[in-house]
């Protein structure tokens, strides 16, 4: 194998790739990253045996073949050098030398017959969206899953693929977001519903959240796969392709409330500040109170220890009387998330979910239950 | 060979061939699942195992199957259940207030919630035999007590007993299909099944279930279509020796308007009554619910508020919840003396709610009479007994005199109730049904 690539390029893919390279004790092989030269491409690929990427560059082969290099032992030395042309090629005993400049280095490595293979995922039906704003749209609920032994399925983000329509939810059973996207192309022959690993739409918002590019998407029973194709030519430059969780998703629909009892409207950066003064007094366990005071929302926290605090804030408020109580950084996660100058926060009753939403927009919604009245 | 012996076989042979690294990785959670004709299928946990075995390891494979079963002629490969990972231990997170979605907290194949378990089965002598009859059942569903029926007063945890037998089984026995409902519930789908003509598809769906929970079956009472229905779900699974569960506030024998021939068939297996707690086992329960809540109360708080409620499990846990409010309010533990004062309120309100109006509506009920046949003169012998009955509670319960309950009753003579009292006050000591039926009444006029 022998090949020339720029470092610029080389240090981009690695840092793509790295990313989901484990510290595999049983299986050391998954530490390194797999580079296979073919004829116009070079290829770098990882997997920790839940998540496989492949990313692709145009380079210089001069003779194929393939080997694996410890990944973070070569991502380490490539970051450290100048920005010139690399060679690079295997040698014997799996030896993988750079050559850059005034430089010459042997890394050890092992073979590329001991590599997984990444699964392959069929390319019969894909659905297609924009990169950098699908990734935008998804930050807003990926956060929210916990992990859960007893329930692995709201570990995940769940997926319903129609269409014309791309709904993601999630989920920590305290709190729900739902965000509703409108796909750019779709061959998509019958709706897909799925759970993603939560661990997977963090590294698809890292890797695809930067690139201005159509993002596609395919699926197999198993698996999901996300792909990006390179600017220059017709040819994938990331793939990134993960299991999905087994399972059923809880039908969440039943827990958005359909009607209020009351109905705020309220400045979103102002309500977050006066939320995070009120959280320093709040008690161990969050807990904030909302109450109306005439035509203001006050906001009061009380802790044994530290003291107490209350502000007021001006709101637009709509139905009944209230007072509440949330877990501060519950309410604020949601809140912050929003897109809006405004949001409007509709409450049922003190023990009923409250919804957080962006007035005028029906694509995001935010579903948060109180902390018990006492 | 059996499948197992077969892939243990090929096991055996691979590990020679390749590192035990590799060999963890790749062959740990498989299984062949079946074979047919010559056809092996291998159930893998995840796609990157089938790519594996598929491309690298299959030749191998292949060769050490076909070595031993010269009939093999393909192996297939499928993604099957991944097993599941040994639970990790779940972060314990320090008990709240906060809310959780409801809809979540229930399982949804089961209709289980698995917060019920029988680790946290406070276990008394007053329901030591339901327990142990409840953990036989979950080590050997359909064989040992079948049906199995538990009943007891309200709140002491018949519902907890029987769901955790759910869940026990759910978890050890991963092809036993459980399901849990309420007899509500069940009525609810006769009722729609009928409307909608799809009452095969609610019999196939229940024909395949292989433990089947029903809770609170007194609410049967009175409703046969309903019972028809259960009836011939019951047969169909007794037949095929699935496991029933049955709870209900009172014995089968007592549940009125329930057709003969369930009856004898609740009664045909394993009958088991949670009574009340003795003063122990309510502190016992107390500690056990203040250390999950993560709060302490002192020893005589304990004990006061145990020899106050008596009767019902759950109120127990909401007086502990006052407490926990108290000191979260005040920033104090409380006293003795707060205690009492706090606790005034519910016990009084407790006792208020007794009237002769509604003494004498709970024992129609209880035996479906309508009120107005009770306090009529009839003298037909169904129900001579409850009016009788029902003259012994007001004369018990709120001390009315003699003559005032005979001009409730139609205006009879106030020896006919003095008759009616002494008549029930000697039958109770020797007939163990009527105490009961007293009991149960006693507790659905203090529990309404």
């Amino acid at each position: 194998m022998k090949f020339q690539i720029l470092q610029e390029k080389l240090k981009e893919g690695l840092s793509i790739i790295e990313r989901v390279v484990s510290r595999s004790l049983t299986l050391p092989i998954l530490n390194n990253v797999l580079i296979e030269a073919g004829k116009n491409f070079l290829c770098l690929s990882s997997t920790d045996l839940e998540i496989g990427i492949k990313w692709w560059a145009l380079t210089k082969t001069e003779k194929e073949g393939s080997i694996t290099v410890p990944s973070k032992l070569l991502s380490g030395f490539v970051g450290l050098l100048p920005n010139k042309k690399i060679e690079a090629g295997a040698l014997k005993n799996d030896f993988f030398s750079i050559e850059c400049e005034e430089c010459k280095t042997k890394i050890k490595g092992l073979s590329a017959e001991e590599f997984p293979l990444i699964p392959k995922v069929s390319k019969e039906e894909f659905i297609s969206v924009k990169s950098s704003e699908f990734c935008r749209n998804l930050a807003q609920i990926a956060d929210i899953p916990a992990l859960s032994a007893t329930r692995p399925e709201i570990s995940g983000i769940y997926f319903s693929f129609q269409k014309n329509q791309i709904i993601s939810a999630s989920t920590d059973s305290f709190r729900l977001g739902e965000k509703k996207m409108t796909p750019l192309k779709s061959s998509l022959l019958s709706p897909k519903t799925l759970i993603v690993p939560q661990k997977t739409i963090k590294e698809v918002i890292n890797i695809f959240g930067i690139k201005e590019t159509e993002l596609k998407i395919y699926f197999s029973p198993n698996q999901i796969m996300f792909e990006s194709l390179m600017q220059e030519t017709d040819h994938p430059e990331v793939q990134l392709v993960s299991r999905l969780i087994e399972g059923s998703y809880p039908n969440y629909q039943e827990i958005i409330p359909k009607k209020f009892t009351t109905k705020l409207i309220l400045n979103k950066e102002e309500f977050l500040a006066q939320l995070k003064q009120a959280s320093l007094f709040s008690s161990k366990t969050g807990e904030i109170k909302l109450k109306r005071e005439d035509s203001r929302v006050e906001i009061l926290s009380q802790n044994t220890e530290l003291g107490e605090h209350e502000s007021f804030i001006y709101s637009k408020i709509e139905g009944e009387k209230f007072e509440i109580s949330f877990n501060h950084r519950f309410l604020s996660d949601g809140i912050s998330k929003t897109k809006s100058e405004d949001i409007s926060l509709e409450l049922n009753g003190d023990s009923g979910p409250g919804v957080v939403r962006s007035p005028g927009d029906d694509s995001y919604t935010y579903v948060v239950m109180p902390i018990k009245g006492n | 060979m059996t499948n197992q012996e077969l892939w243990q076989a090929v096991l055996a042979q691979i590990q020679l061939n390749i590192s035990q690294a590799n060999f963890a990785t790749w062959f740990k959670n498989t299984e062949i699942s079946h074979q047919k004709e010559g056809r092996i299928l291998v159930l893998v946990p995840n796609s990157f195992v089938k790519e594996w075995l598929q491309n690298k390891y299959n030749k191998n494979i292949f060769k050490i199957l076909h070595d031993l079963d010269c009939n093999i002629r393909e192996v297939e490969y499928q993604i099957g259940k991944a097993k599941i990972e040994p639970k990790k231990e779940e972060m314990i997170m320090p008990e709240t207030d906060q809310l959780e979605f409801q809809e979540f907290k229930v399982n949804k194949d089961t209709n289980l919630n698995p917060r019920y378990t029988f680790d946290t089965f406070v276990v008394g002598p007053f329901n030591e035999l339901p327990h142990a009859a409840a953990v036989a059942v979950s080590k050997k569903p359909g064989i040992v007590y079948n049906p199995l029926f538990i009943y007891g007063g309200v709140g002491l945890g018949k519902t907890h007993l029987i769901q955790s037998i759910g869940n026990e089984i759910d978890s050890a026995f991963k092809k036993n299909k459980v399901r849990y409902i309420s007899s509500e519930k069940f009525t609810s789908e006769v009722v729609s099944s009928i409307k909608n003509q799809t009452i095969e598809q609610f019999k196939a769906k229940y024909r395949d279930i292989d433990t089947l929970i029903i809770d609170d079956v007194q609410f049967l009472a009175g409703r046969e279509k309903t019972q028809e229905e259960f009836f011939h779900v019951f047969n169909i699974l007794y037949e095929k020796n699935k496991q029933i569960i049955l709870s209900s506030d009172r014995p089968p024998r007592a549940i009125n308007s329930l057709t003969e021939r369930l009856r004898s068939r609740f009664e045909g297996g394993m009958i088991a009554d949670v009574s009340a707690p003795d003063l122990e086992t309510r502190m016992a329960i107390l500690k056990t619910k203040a250390q999950e809540k993560g709060v302490e109360f002192g020893e005589e708080i304990y004990q006061y508020i145990a020899s106050v409620i008596k009767n019902n499990i759950r109120e127990l846990e909401g007086a502990l919840n006052r407490l926990v409010i108290y000191e979260n309010l005040n920033h104090k533990k409380p006293d003795m003396e707060a205690t009492q004062t706090l606790f005034k309120n519910i016990l009084s309100s407790q006792n208020r709610v007794v009237t002769p109006r509604k003494i004498i509506q709970v024992v129609a009920d209880f035996y479906d009479l309508k009120e107005r046949e009770i306090l009529n003169a009839s003298r037909k012998k169904e129900i001579v007994r409850p009016r009788q009955i029902a003259m012994f509670l007001l004369r018990q319960e709120l001390k009315s005199s003699f003559p005032s309950i005979g001009r409730k009753f139609d205006g009879k003579d106030h020896t006919t109730a003095i008759h009616s009292y002494k008549k029930i006050l000697r039958e109770v000591e020797t007939d163990k049904k009527l105490e009961e039926e007293i009991v149960l009444i006693k507790e659905q006029i203090l529990a309404s």
